[in-house]
């Protein structure tokens, strides 16, 4: 479960998120939509660690992410929107290097790390450095090692940009396995065909400030029925 | 044979080309242009002196011919290295090429249009360097108005055989090599030739006695091994007919050799079409290719092991720096130039220099063991310089710093994972300068243990506060990785403090007449470290604390 209360982060010049409060349960694929700019990815740098939180709290599954930064990461898988990481490191190392980071055993790494880069069609590249991987390679092990060990809560920041349609569908298939199984995912994306199909709740956010919260079928309640969720995005987000 | 070369025109314009030049690139060209002026003069007399003293010690044998014959082999050995890296870099590494291999070209009128830019700035060196030898030597000998003509004609087709050979190696070896796969390893082999080149040239600089007389010296070196330099110009028969024709112009002879020069070089340069036609895009077309290391599940599963994470985390450190081209070069070769620079200095040196083992060695008989280890100390901490992998340890991270935030990961650990990387650099130089203390200068074990210790300490010093150094003021936002050690104000920093600390201990211990002896030193010296160990973490800890979280923000 995460939970995000009252946070709140300035830039010289700029608020960029404004007493933001979320609540996203256990077993829930949660879709953070908003335009560029609106605060989408320093949200989630707060919550992963990444950036400090100037006022508020955020909590994952209880710990919290300022007093008990390392617990609180232990219980994450980041995917970050930059894929370009240890380029020099060849892939089974860089997995390898995860694995150890996030303490998983020989025995559960060695299952994991077979069954997901074969998932994903890469184990035949494990041996070349990641230098030499396309974007859409480099996305894909990046997630492989995310999910090694197993997070309890899942961050995406714009996880499908990139990857071919058989990727994609891998990816989404996966993170409903992983809310299947009463874990929590939290993606943010541009592509609402996407929200509409995997997810079970959403926020929007646009200048730092929260516009919606609730489930799809509220989100299409709430702004008349009939038009689509583009239409109703971008009707949120022209009011500014 | 028009499309052709409209092709090579294309090429040549896109690499030429002043459009998109900023003015600072054009003024830069200039300036380059007027500083070429004094350089070649430069060239001009210093070859004036060896042609001049070559001739003088030949000439009256009849052996002049030996002179061109030796400048031959010289251009075409010169030519070779210059190509390798251009060739190389033209045919296989430029962006462009994919773009062209779908026009309805001949591989080898592509090959020959990418072949335009690098065998044209062959002409550079050889205007800069054949052309003044030719002229210095139709000086010297009086040669008549048919030597600069045929001198004219074999300047032109001098660079050609030279580059078409290199070209058609490199183009067989490169159906072999998965070039995209290797572009670092082709660098990091590039950087290594140079640093053995530099190596190279310094040898021989200290091998030569004099080197006033150089061509003189090299005139009696050709005539006592006659045998040798025909053998020699057997392998480049370019060379042997440039210069036959070249010291007998007017005969029958000179004419037929320079006949025989163009036949030979146009039959190489069809050569070179045929093997550009059949070998280049094989070369080429492979660029794109999977790797032959395919791993399947069980080669996985070898290659999975845990480890402590601080080890892994130096692992990756030290992979790092040993793949990336630019690391390598400027850490681990640069780390590399000063003991290896030692070991010539004081292995092949004849004995002028007072670094060379024979001067050192009866200096050390009656001096006071306190001032060896001083002097040793003192040797060392010049040597570990600026310690360029601790003062990049936060910057090499570039843009990707932000992936040490979100990982469960202690600061401490990664930082110290850093330092740890520093410090292992340094150990190679330790380990060089231990073993020429011991086996050249034969300076006691005792001694050298002693300095061994004090060393690591040191090194381990420099290396925490190079790392401080670069959390306090990194540079996280660079495109290419040459940023981190261009101008940037922390390496005098570091060995401004590195001389400050280290520079004031070794005086003050040299001037003070109270601490004498081995072990009196040792201790002090021990102490003193101990307690800049002591001060630099306390100085690392708050950096960490006050930096390592906000310095990607």
């Amino acid at each position: 479960m995460i939970d995000i209360e009252n946070i709140t982060k300035q830039f010289p010049g700029k608020v960029a998120v404004r007493d933001l409060t979320l609540q996203v349960n256990d077993g829930k694929i949660f879709g953070f939509l908003g335009p560029n700019g609106a605060g989408k990815s320093t949200t989630i740098k707060m919550m992963t660690g990444i950036l400090p939180i100037d006022q508020g709290r955020i909590t994952i599954n209880g710990s919290d992410m300022a007093k008990q930064p390392l617990e609180t990461k232990q219980k994450i898988g980041y995917v970050p929107d930059r894929s370009d990481v240890f380029l020099r490191l060849k892939g089974i190392e860089y997995l390898n290097y995860i694995a150890d980071v996030y303490h998983v055993p020989t025995e559960i790494r060695k299952e994991k790390i077979n069954d997901l880069t074969r998932s994903f069609g890469i184990q035949d590249a494990l041996n070349d450095h990641i230098l030499t991987y396309s974007h859409g390679m480099r996305q894909k092990i990046v997630v492989c090692g995310v999910l090694l060990h197993d997070p309890e809560v899942w961050i995406l920041d714009e996880p499908l940009t990139g990857l071919d349609p058989k990727s994609s569908f891998t990816l989404k298939e996966m993170m409903r396995e992983h809310a299947k199984k009463g874990k929590t995912v939290f993606f943010s994306t541009h592509v609402l065909e996407v929200v509409e199909q995997l997810c079970d709740e959403v926020a929007i956010i646009n200048n730092g400030q929260l516009e919606f919260l609730g489930d799809m079928a509220e989100m299409k309640r709430q702004f008349k029925d009939d038009e689509n969720l583009e239409k109703v995005f971008l009707e949120l987000t022209q009011h500014e | 044979m028009n499309k052709t070369w409209r092709l090579i025109r294309l090429m040549l314009k896109m690499q030429f080309s002043m459009a998109g030049k900023s003015s600072g690139e054009k003024i830069g060209y200039l300036f380059l242009l007027i500083f070429a002026i004094p350089f070649s003069l430069f060239i001009f007399y210093a070859m004036d002196g060896i042609i001049g003293g070559l001739y003088e010690v030949l000439a009256p044998l009849n052996n002049e011919s030996f002179i061109l014959g030796i400048l031959f082999i010289s251009m075409f050995c010169l030519f070779i290295f210059i190509s390798l890296g251009s060739i190389i870099s033209s045919f296989y590494f430029a962006d462009d090429i994919e773009a062209f291999i779908s026009l309805p070209y001949q591989p080898y009128q592509i090959m020959l249009g990418k072949s335009a830019a690098p065998f044209l700035t062959l002409y550079v060196t050889n205007a800069a360097i054949l052309a003044p030898a030719l002229l210095i030597y139709g000086g010297y000998s009086d040669a008549g108005v048919l030597y600069y003509m045929y001198a004219i004609l074999i300047w032109l087709v001098t660079p050609l055989l030279p580059f078409v050979l290199t070209a058609i190696v490199i183009m067989y070896l490169m159906r072999f090599l998965n070039l995209s796969k290797n572009k670092d390893r082709i660098k990091i082999v590039a950087g290594l030739l140079t640093f053995a080149f530099i190596i190279g040239l310094n040898i021989i600089l200290r091998l030569d006695s004099g080197s006033n007389q150089l061509g003189e010296d090299l005139g009696q070196l050709f005539m006592e091994q006659n045998a040798l330099l025909e053998l020699v110009t057997a392998f480049f028969p370019s060379a042997y007919l440039s210069s036959i024709s070249l010291t007998q112009p007017g005969t029958l002879l000179g004419f037929f050799y320079l006949v025989l020069l163009f036949l030979m070089t146009f039959g190489i340069f069809f050569i070179y079409l045929t093997a550009g036609q059949k070998l280049y895009f094989k070369g080429v077309l492979g660029l794109s290719a999977g790797s032959k290391n395919h791993l399947n599940e069980k080669k996985v599963t070898k290659h999975i092991k845990q480890k402590n994470v601080l080890y892994m985390s130096w692992m990756k450190e030290m992979k790092i720096m040993l793949r990336t081209p630019t690391f390598f070069t400027q850490i681990i070769v640069q780390s590399l130039v000063f003991p290896v620079l030692f070991i010539v200095i004081v292995v092949f040196d004849t004995g002028n220099s007072s670094l060379s083992a024979a001067s050192i060695e009866p200096m050390l008989e009656g001096t006071d063991e306190k001032y060896i280890v001083l002097a040793m100390l003192g040797f060392t901490v010049f040597a570990l310089g600026i310690n360029p992998a601790s003062i990049s340890s936060v910057s090499r991270d570039g843009k990707s710093w932000f992936n040490h935030l979100y990982m469960p990961l202690q600061p401490k650990t990664v930082i110290s994972s850093k330092v740890l990387a520093a410090f292992t650099i340094n150990l190679v130089t330790l380990l060089v300068i231990s073993v020429i203390a011991l086996a050249f200068i034969n300076i006691p074990a005792v001694i050298v243990s002693v300095w061994l210790v004090l060393s690591l300490i040191t090194n381990w010093v420099t290396s925490v506060v190079g790392t401080s150094l670069d959390l306090y003021m990194p540079n996280l936002k660079w495109t290419d990785e040459r940023e981190i050690f261009k101008g940037r104000m922390i390496g005098i920093l570091a060995l401004v403090i590195e001389v400050v600390l280290f520079g004031s201990m070794i005086l003050i211990l040299w001037k003070s007449a109270f601490i004498t002896g081995l072990w009196a030193t040792t201790i002090v010296l021990a102490v003193l470290l101990a307690v800049f160990t002591f001060v630099s973490h306390l100085i690392l800890k708050k950096m960490i604390h006050n930096h390592f979280y906000s310095i990607a923000s």
